[in-house]
């Protein structure tokens, strides 16, 4: 999924689908809802001014994967390159975490996806040398979360509480 | 005719892309901010395209193709969308609430018809390294199903239709656009047909009996819901589609629902979600338990709706197991209170490991009175379908009409 419009809108928020990302270098707020074992990385590079958020599915790209925004490995690489081109240094972004809960029974044994987004996920970060400054992942509630790029402010409504990382 | 999967998932991604057109060309001429919500392809009976096209008022453009790509396709607004573009592209145009639309907001619904479907269409023109001829844009607006191309409702009579639907949605307003395009049978059964020992091929006609069988199982745990509650039930929509693995969470509103939600263990295997928006539940559970509940809805009320989950879910399962003539094994259904999006994702994710696309079922159970509605999604594990379809004996699709005539 992909939005239309942009940078000009008054409104500066920009929506991110599942297996969908968006970077901006006008501190908009990106948002994404929904995340159940999915996980929402948000990426800030401060003092270039640009900041991305993807809301990954899955941990591990298979070879060739068609989109490569829904698995965790592939999709950190595609927001930084994506973030580089903005102008962002690799070696300056850092990132926040939020997602990845176990909701179900048939979900939390055998290896859970959410947890696995996670892992994967450090593992990828870890590899880049991207810190991950904070994070909310796990439990067994969704959560709808709100990326302020303009501040790194990450602020997550889950199960009818509101928290801010 | 066999369906080849992987190509019905090719024609997905191409009627993606060609919305992902259109929507920019809405941004483009009206500056609104819009975006590509679901795209999928959907085989309907009559009694299904009946079923979702009924009671909205539409306005919109049809235009026929030719050439390479031959069929109808239909870009539809509802009527206060259309009069919210109207305002922004032909200021002065007659489009508000009570009035009828006049010329000028006619002529300007038909020339952004024309071409966000010009857009649609290119891709699939590209694709088929082909060119597709489209007929001038015919302004309409009406209700329900006379919306969809001339003839679309009676050759879902004689034969299932394909539909691709596409659904946009604007940003920040209230705006909600559909492209639909129903390919012209005969040639696009040729497009999907696959040789008789592929693997992903699944038969048609088995592929038509478990659209029966949604149906079938939806209006089960409808009637299941009805006996407990006292409260009369009509499943409302029950189609089966096919979508991208990434877009099944998207197929529930971004809203909170109570339900259950319980895996599939055998043969057929998947997942079923059972799910209520919070004013129904609390309609369920004021119906169910003899006592005054707090706000919101505490362990009492959520119990009554994990009742009300296990008692569809068995209905849910007859309907299947009389068709497939198997037991169903399943893990018990478990409670959830929580966004939709976020239910189904952990859903789309386990069958995601294993499959790019999902067939999804989806019915909805309805009340005359709109006292509640109850949302059913099955999204079975491809492989385990097609299992099931195989050990399916076509037969068994006669046998279905007689024990629904027995039903009821």
């Amino acid at each position: 999924m992909k939005t239309y419009g942009g940078a000009s809108s008054s409104r500066a928020r920009k929506r991110v689908g599942i297996a969908d990302f968006a970077v901006t270098t006008d501190g908009a707020v990106l948002t994404t809802s929904g995340l159940g074992s999915c996980l929402g990385i948000g990426l800030r590079d401060e003092r270039a001014g640009v900041a991305g958020l993807i809301h990954v599915m899955l941990p591990t790209a298979p070879e060739e994967p068609p989109n490569v925004a829904k698995y965790a490995d592939t999709g950190v690489d595609a927001v930084l390159t994506a973030m580089r081109d903005e102008g962002a240094s690799p070696d300056r972004v850092r990132a926040k975490l939020a997602g990845g809960s176990a909701m179900f029974e048939f979900d939390s044994q055998d290896e859970p996806i959410g947890e696995r987004n996670v892992a994967v996920t450090r593992t990828t970060l870890d590899r880049l040398g991207i810190p991950v400054d904070a994070e909310d992942v796990g439990g067994d509630s969704g959560r709808s979360i709100r990326f302020h790029a303009d501040t790194g402010d990450l602020r997550i409504k889950s199960a009818g509480t509101e928290r801010r990382i | 005719m066999r369906v080849d999967i992987q190509s019905l998932g090719t024609y997905n991604r191409l009627a993606q892309e060609g919305a992902e057109h259109a929507a920019a060309s809405l941004t483009g001429m009206t500056g609104i901010e819009t975006y590509v919500d679901v795209t999928n392809v959907t085989l309907m009976s009559k009694r299904d395209v009946e079923d979702v096209f009924g009671g909205t008022q539409f306005v919109g453009v049809q235009i026929g193709l030719g050439g390479g790509l031959s069929g109808e396709t239909a870009l539809a607004f509802d009527r206060d969308s259309a009069a919210s573009i109207v305002d922004v592209l032909v200021p002065g145009a007659s489009a508000g609430d009570d009035d009828e639309f006049d010329d000028m907001a006619r002529s300007g619904i038909s020339e952004i018809g024309n071409i966000m479907m010009g857009g649609f269409v290119d891709g699939w023109a590209d694709y088929l390294s082909t060119s597709v001829d489209m007929t001038p844009p015919t302004y309409v607006e009406r209700d329900g199903t006379d919306v969809l191309p001339g003839g679309a409702l009676d050759r879902a009579e004689e034969e299932h239709v394909f539909v691709f639907e596409s659904q946009m949605t604007a940003v920040d307003a209230e705006i909600d656009a559909y492209i639909y395009m129903l390919p012209e049978y005969g040639a696009f059964a040729e497009m999907l047909s696959a040789s008789e020992d592929h693997d992903d091929a699944i038969p048609m006609d088995k592929l038509t009996v478990f659209d029966e069988m949604t149906r079938q199982g939806a209006e089960r745990a409808a009637e299941n819901v009805s006996s407990m509650t006292g409260i009369e039930t009509d499943v409302d929509v029950s189609r089966l589609s096919f979508v991208p693995i990434e877009d099944v969470p998207n197929t529930a509103r971004d809203e909170v629902y109570l339900g259950t939600v319980m895996e599939f263990t055998g043969t057929p295997g998947g997942y079923l979600a059972i799910l209520f928006d919070e004013p129904s539940a609390r309609t369920i559970v004021d119906a169910t338990v003899p006592m005054e509940l707090d706000e919101p809805l505490g362990d009492m009320g959520e119990s009554a709706i994990q009742e009300m989950g296990n008692i569809m879910t068995s209905g849910f399962i007859d309907g299947w197991a009389n068709v497939l003539q198997t037991s169903i094994d399943h893990t018990p259904p478990e409670l959830v209170h929580d966004l939709g999006t976020a239910i189904l994702s952990p859903i789309a994710g386990r069958l995601g490991q294993s499959q790019e696309y999902a067939f999804l079922m989806d019915s909805t159970v309805v009340t005359p009175e709109g006292e509640f509605n109850c949302e059913i999604y099955a999204i079975p594990d491809e492989q385990k379908l097609k299992e099931a379809l195989d050990a399916l004996l076509v037969e068994r699709s006669d046998q279905l009409e007689a024990n629904r005539e027995s039903l009821f």
